[in-house]
């Protein structure tokens, strides 16, 4: 695979109840792309967006957001998953040579629709859906069991993960305010009320109001456009089965072959040794442990001996990851920007000393079915 | 960088407007095996990743692909889902090629597939946000919703359409006749085409025209149906499609522009345009796949078209918008033959959207049909050699374009 280079980024700030409109969001976020990286709506050549129409409330939402994501008369697209993905698409357009300028937007307006009922219309609609009882939330709660029973790791090492990441999450000031905590202890995750036992309301990544950015170019054009490109050496994305009953729930197999996928094209044998950060889609705190283990980063169950903080042995999710925020659909994105911030030393205030390499992950579906990862490398 | 991207099978599953013998992955996987039954050394096994779409509101039923997992066998499979309402099986024909065309390391073959079971849902209910455009501008204009359901919305889609049929009918001054002749041939057509849902061998100009209007100048026999129906197509890279077909289809360009206009333009959305027929999109659309493929005369250069018109005024539209015929032009291409099965430029010989219509499949099945004429292997084929053919799809309020174009040779360059 030829690299691809993250050329800008933009991300708004996140809000639980923003006070400006979908399309304004949307507009800052990929005008602001675009100024930071000195480039003008006639560069783009082609626009791959991320929404969702049960997210958006209306049909063929993409179609009302064609002029704020600066798609008029460009060759554009639209991915319903996670924006992580859509950058696949953005990546695929550039690397078939039809494209010198891919922006890839993403994102959702979680407060102005009813987040769970809209995941429940995910569920199978003949054997799920009418009793809901299986559904994004109950999810959650059979994973992280699933995950502590086989493998013996305790609810206070779980905390943990969400401790860090919302210490982490008070250094971004693009994070949720909500989800910002410099104090919180594990005693305090432990004692939130209950989500969908064992998982605690602080241990879950909230869903919230955002829109992210981010500029694709050609190596050539790449270089052109900025003195800081980050590459993108490998990506990997695998889709898991289905009903829960079908997978062991405390592992992931998709993120297992998707990052196989990854580090065989980025040529890495060692992620530990050769990656120095990740920024992963966790839903909550225990699925960050789990998708760490799905890359390869410690054995399975070993998830908690390995310290991910920001000064750790490899930290994992120093933006405060997607405890820090969740946008629907803009999650996975902002997951690419913030590690490509690590790269370019520009995650001011949760920077990370000599970032070289990185992994970047998106998800969809009830404990991750769908997962995708990115390696990005810095260096001209 | 890039490769170039072949064709190498297409299928449909049967088209009605109530499969209720069959679940929405079942009607998927029906499409699938026809589609893989026509080469018979790939197997589902062998399929390295997986597109997908359709249109998310009309069945209830949010990323299907999820819950659908195990029936297209994609478990433990890259896959990618994407929406652009109706042009959605376009738009995943796109995503198909450009999947091949990235040469990511271990994917070379893959599946692309559209579907709709619109009898699971309510389509007009699911449109009525679409056609309403922007709502809260409209408000802020002084129309209220119940104005909006009398202006607009009469039949979803057909609200909207009628604004586009009255502009080009003022446009190209054709008549209701010439409109009920593209409805004519398209179901002539349809009923040799087996998936096809509308087959009406002996339909009249009369008849068409004895129907009562759904809004004027739509009648209700100019219209599409609301079909259950589904399309897959197997995209692989050059070398492998030569070893599974004798006549490998090439794409050799695509494009999806559109120009709508949304909330900063303060039109209403698309729907608020001007002049619905004039189509920047669809020009420009055209325009990016006729570049890549290296088309400069499309009017000389392509032997076959399958344009997305669920009514016979946007077929009549598209045909010119596209380059394939002059402005003003078409309505005397039908009358003359020019566009019928033995003619020079044979149009929508599947009957078209016009006869079938299960939306999230329905762009798809325009390329698909018009690879199908390429191989030789279409269920209504063309007598005359196909070289070159598009495939157009239609979607967004009112004007997102999808195009590809393919040809039994490859004329893209690759840098």
């Amino acid at each position: 695979m030829q690299k691809v280079g993250i050329v800008g980024y933009y991300q708004v700030k996140l809000y639980s109840d923003a006070n400006y409109g979908r399309y304004e969001m949307i507009f800052e976020a990929v005008r602001g792309a675009l100024d930071k990286a000195g480039l003008k709506k006639k560069d783009i050549t082609t626009v791959i967006s991320c929404t969702n129409d049960y997210y958006d409330g209306r049909t063929i939402s993409n179609s009302f957001a064609v002029e704020a994501g600066g798609a008029y008369l460009a060759d554009e697209s639209k991915v319903e998953m996670d924006g992580a993905h859509a950058l696949l698409y953005g990546m695929m357009r550039i690397l078939s040579g039809n494209h010198k300028l891919a922006v890839i937007w993403a994102g959702s307006m979680a407060s102005c629709f009813p987040y769970h009922s809209a995941r429940l219309f995910e569920t199978d609609p003949t054997w799920e859906r009418p009793t809901a009882y299986v559904n994004d939330i109950t999810a959650l709660g059979f994973q992280m069991r699933a995950y502590m029973n086989k493998f013996g790791v305790s609810a206070e090492e779980i905390a943990g993960i969400a401790v860090k990441n919302r210490k982490n999450a008070s250094k971004n000031p693009l994070a949720l305010k909500e989800a910002q905590n410099p104090n919180l202890t594990v005693k305090d995750v432990l004692n939130s009320e209950t989500y969908a036992d064992p998982v605690r309301e602080l241990m879950v990544a909230q869903p919230c109001d955002g829109v992210a950015a981010l500029l694709l170019a050609p190596e050539k054009q790449a270089l052109k456009i900025t003195d800081k490109p980050v590459w993108i050496t490998g990506v990997g994305y695998n889709q898991d089965a289905y009903y829960l009953g079908d997978r062991n729930l405390a592992e992931s197999k998709s993120m297992e072959l998707a990052s196989k996928m990854a580090y065989k094209t980025a040529g890495i044998k060692d992620p530990l040794k050769e990656i120095d950060i990740a920024e992963i889609f966790e839903s909550a705190a225990h699925e960050e442990l789990i998708l760490k283990e799905a890359l390869g980063l410690t054995d399975k169950g070993e998830g908690p001996s390995l310290n991910s903080e920001i000064n750790g042995e490899f930290p994992i999710n120093p933006s405060g990851g997607a405890i820090g925020g969740n946008p629907p659909c803009g999650t996975g994105l902002i997951r690419i920007i913030e590690a490509t911030k690590q790269i370019r030393g520009e995650a001011n205030g949760y920077q990370v000393k000599n970032v070289n390499k990185a992994i970047a992950s998106g998800q969809i579906g009830m404990c991750a079915q769908n997962n995708i990862i990115y390696i990005l490398e810095g260096g001209n | 960088m890039g490769r170039q991207v072949c064709i190498a099978s297409a299928g449909f599953s049967e088209h009605a407007s109530k499969r209720s013998d069959v679940s929405m992955p079942e009607l998927v996987s029906e499409a699938i095996e026809d589609c893989l039954k026509k080469v018979p050394s790939v197997s589902i096994n062998d399929i390295d990743a997986f597109v997908n779409g359709n249109m998310p509101a009309f069945e209830g039923a949010n990323i299907p692909e999820l819950w659908m997992t195990d029936w297209m066998g994609a478990r433990n499979k890259p896959l990618m889902r994407i929406t652009t309402g109706g042009t959605t099986g376009g738009s995943v024909a796109i995503g198909g090629y450009y999947t091949v065309a990235a040469e990511l390391p271990g994917i070379d073959t893959i599946l692309a597939i559209g579907f709709e079971q619109q009898s699971q849902g309510d389509t007009s209910t699911g449109l009525a946000s679409v056609a309403y455009g922007e709502i809260s501008v409209l408000n802020t204009l002084g129309i209220t919703y119940d104005q909006l359901t009398q202006l607009l919305s009469a039949g979803a889609a057909i609200g909207v359409a009628s604004y586009q049929a009255t502009n080009y009918m003022r446009r190209s001054k054709i008549t209701e006749e010439d409109l009920a002749r593209v409805v004519v041939q398209n179901r002539h057509n349809a009923a040799k085409t087996w998936w096809a849902h509308l087959k009406m061998p002996d339909l009249t100009i009369e008849d068409v025209l004895e129907t009562p209007y759904i809004s004027y100048p739509l009648r209700y026999g100019m219209v599409c149906p609301a079909s259950d129906g589904a399309c897959a197509m197997l995209f692989t890279t050059e070398q492998k499609a030569k070893d599974l077909c004798d006549i490998p289809v090439y794409v050799n360009g695509v494009g999806s522009v559109a120009n709508e206009t949304g909330v900063l333009g303060y039109n209403g959305s698309g729907a608020g345009q001007l002049d619905t027929s004039e189509q920047l999109g669809a020009k420009k659309s055209a325009e990016l796949a006729f570049g890549q493929a290296g088309i400069s005369f499309p009017r000389k250069e392509i032997d076959y078209a399958e344009v997305y018109s669920p009514f016979p005024n946007q077929e009549l539209m598209w045909i010119e918008r596209l380059g394939l015929f002059e402005e003003n032009t078409a309505s005397e291409m039908y009358e003359n033959g020019v566009t019928a099965l033995n003619g020079e430029l044979p149009i929508n010989c599947s009957g078209g959207v016009n006869s079938t219509n299960a939306i999230g499949a329905s762009a798809m099945e325009r390329p698909a049909v018009a690879a199908l004429q390429i191989m030789g292997k279409a269920s209504n084929q063309v007598p005359k050699t196909v070289h070159t053919a598009i495939g157009h799809g239609w979607g967004g309020v009112i004007n997102l374009i999808t195009m590809m174009v393919m040809s039994d040779k490859p004329t893209r360059k690759i840098n």
